[in-house]
């Protein structure tokens, strides 16, 4: 090697170490990205799922504490197997005197039942036991079976009067379908009372946010893929409850069949509307987490036909062919992931 | 410039090129989400934050691959191929498992950089 | 091909093959598939610069095959015989603009072609662009064992140089 190419060679060696220098220096750097506002969360069993709770600022710590009683507290008073608690008594002595917060509950879940023309009916109990998901020792009930246990069902039935609660003989009811939006709503109180501004709560894959993030961005929400564990989409939102119901959630395969847990209350069997899930995206938690449920119940035609009567929500469906529906009022905050590009997506208007 | 000036650059910058993208690579936000592909087919999209620790076997050409999931992590246990690459890459980090005479892949899912999903 | 060549070309063989045998006792510095120093072609390097095409050709696929053969990890062959071809093609064309004495540039290249007909023979045989992630990895350790073989190269050809030289005066 003469001495200019080793000097040249020299030269250019130096440059490649100061270079490789420099990029660990930047990118060790972008680690250390300090937040001043505090961050509290707190992750607890509850209400048959994993719930978490984030809060920030100064008095965080409490009132995800607070947040958390609340929502441990209602689960006692909701819970249909728990023998102390409100809706075990209704269920069990046929009327029973409830909490305001109960009542509450049990007043809206009956006008929501309502207005969703019994897609949506607290009083399918019974035929989800029948099935099996709520113990997870699945069966297939016969036509016979389903037909004398329909006889029990009808939310109709039902009477709240003040805060009294009657349920007929052989009725149960159930506020599974409610309850998990509705202690989403009352914990976002809870922690707004503690002065909260900034939170996320995630009630087992339902969503409820109080504001936006600390820095004022908004939070991003993925939607879970009904073909597997990632998110297909993301929708940006503050202040608001994002709950997806879906036929992957909990279901069981028997013969070759797959029968999810969202029943049809008419017939009693998994509901076959042609979607595969709905997300449902609105101000308060206990109406997205019922409208989630029933527009899967009742198909894209009606789920459509409810948007343009109410328009206090959105939602985004995923249809069995693979197609999205998504409404206008969350066009611009929605977007498809990256490995989902292909999707179809149709805006509801 | 002389030739051998030009392509020695062209080797520097290929060879700087290169360590950025293995800190591009490494640097980059991880999902908990690991999808495991065998011949380019996805066999399984795990959630790691929500999977129990276990181990099960993913077969090609009646060679096992034995995969376990523990603590929120996930590795090759055991291989039935040659090399054991897999198996000594060790817990899943940044780069992917690769196992190529068995022509399986694990691997992080794109971050989509979320709060929370909504499931 | 007289039997002096032939001869020649089977030490050339022997000797890389003797190389990669010792290598694969040497355990790999990360758990990277397709990463390693490459000592064997040192001699592919060498062969380059002193023999023609056919030549060379012969003696990296005769240690390619049996060092597989050897080393009983046939489904690697793809991998090895799809970097060696492009690294071959690559350095054969090098070889016309990069002298002797820049050898080691060469071989950097060499290893360069490599390391990318290596990932493009993973992208299609796993069917997947994930192991394309492997790729910066290979490239940089590629450029050190690169660099080191080809010096390693140069000191042969320029020993060999002098050894005949001294040889000549001798006579």
């Amino acid at each position: 090697m003469d001495r200019k190419s080793a000097v040249f060679t020299a030269r250019l060696i130096t440059y490649i170490v100061l270079i490789i220098m420099l990029i660990a220096q930047t990118s060790c750097g972008k680690d250390e990205k300090n937040n001043d506002v505090k961050k509290s969360d707190e992750s607890f069993f509850a209400m048959d799922t994993y719930i978490t709770v984030t809060a920030y600022g100064e008095n965080s710590d409490e009132a995800v504490k607070a947040a958390e009683n609340k929502i441990t507290a209602l689960e006692k008073l909701w819970s249909v197997t728990d023998q102390n608690s409100e809706v075990y008594a209704a269920n069990h002595n046929g009327t029973a005197g409830l909490s305001d917060d109960t009542a509450e509950l049990v007043r809206f879940a009956l006008d929501m039942c309502d207005t969703t023309d019994g897609a949506l009916d607290i009083s399918l109990y019974p035929v989800l036991t029948a099935w099996g998901f709520t113990t997870d020792e699945h069966h297939v009930p016969t036509d016979a079976e389903l037909a004398a246990l329909l006889e029990n069902v009808g939310y109709d039935r039902i009477t709240l009067d003040g805060n009294t609660l009657t349920v007929p003989d052989g009725v149960q009811i159930d506020l599974g379908a409610v309850g998990k939006g509705y202690a989403g709503d009352l914990a976002v109180q809870e922690l707004k009372a503690n002065g909260i501004t900034s939170a996320l709560l995630d009630l087992g894959g339902n969503i409820q946010t109080i504001g936006t993030k600390p820095d004022g961005s908004t939070w991003k929400i993925g939607v879970r893929s009904p073909y597997g564990d990632g998110s297909f989409a993301t929708v940006s939102v503050k202040d608001k409850a994002v709950i997806t119901s879906g036929g992957y959630e909990r279901y069981f395969e028997e013969n070759g069949e797959v029968y999810w847990h969202i029943l049809d209350p008419k017939t009693g069997k998994p509901a076959h509307s042609g979607l595969l899930s709905v997300t449902v995206i609105g101000d308060e938690g206990r109406l997205c987490d019922s409208l989630s449920t029933s527009l899967f119940v009742m198909g894209i035609d009606r789920a459509e036909q409810l948007w343009k009567e109410r328009m206090d929500f959105d939602f985004i469906a995923v249809s069995e062919k693979g197609d999205i529906y998504i409404t206008e009022g969350i066009k611009n905050d929605f977007e498809l992931s990256e490995s989902y590009k292909g999707l179809n997506v149709s805006v509801i208007k | 410039m002389s030739r051998n000036k030009v392509l020695a650059i062209t080797a520097a910058v290929i060879f700087l090129g290169a360590v950025i993208w293995c800190a591009v690579i490494l640097l980059k936000p991880k999902s908990n989400i690991v999808n495991i592909t065998q011949d380019g087919t996805l066999l399984y999209s795990l959630d790691l934050s929500r999977e129990k620790d276990r181990t099960f076997t993913v077969e090609y050409k009646d060679r096992k691959n034995t995969i376990e999931i523990k603590d929120g992590r996930i590795r090759m246990l055991e291989a039935e191929c040659p090399d054991h690459i897999c198996v000594d890459t060790g817990w899943l980090e940044d780069v992917p498992i690769v196992c190529l005479p068995n022509r399986l892949v694990i691997d992080h899912a794109d971050k989509t950089d979320t709060d929370a999903q909504t499931r | 091909m007289n039997t002096k060549k032939l001869t020649y070309m089977a030490m050339l063989t022997t000797i890389s093959l003797i190389i990669f045998i010792v290598e694969l006792r040497i355990p790999t510095l990360a758990p990277i598939p397709g990463m390693k120093l490459g000592l064997a072609n040192i001699i592919t390097v060498y062969a380059v610069y002193t023999l023609n095409v056919k030549k060379v050709g012969m003696i990296v696929f005769a240690r390619i095959l049996l060092g597989s053969m050897f080393s009983g990890n046939i489904s690697a062959l793809i991998y090895s015989i799809s970097g060696a071809v492009l690294c071959l093609l690559g350095m054969l064309i090098l070889r016309k603009m990069i002298g002797k004495e820049q050898l080691w540039l060469c071989s950097i290249f060499g290893a360069i072609f490599h390391n990318i007909g290596q990932t493009a023979a993973a992208v299609f045989v796993m069917k997947t662009t994930t192991v394309i992630a492997y790729l910066p990895f290979l490239l940089v350790s590629g450029c050190i064992a690169g660099l080191f073989t080809g010096l390693c190269a140069t000191y042969i050809i320029r020993s060999e140089r002098y050894t005949m030289r001294s040889e000549e005066t001798s006579r």
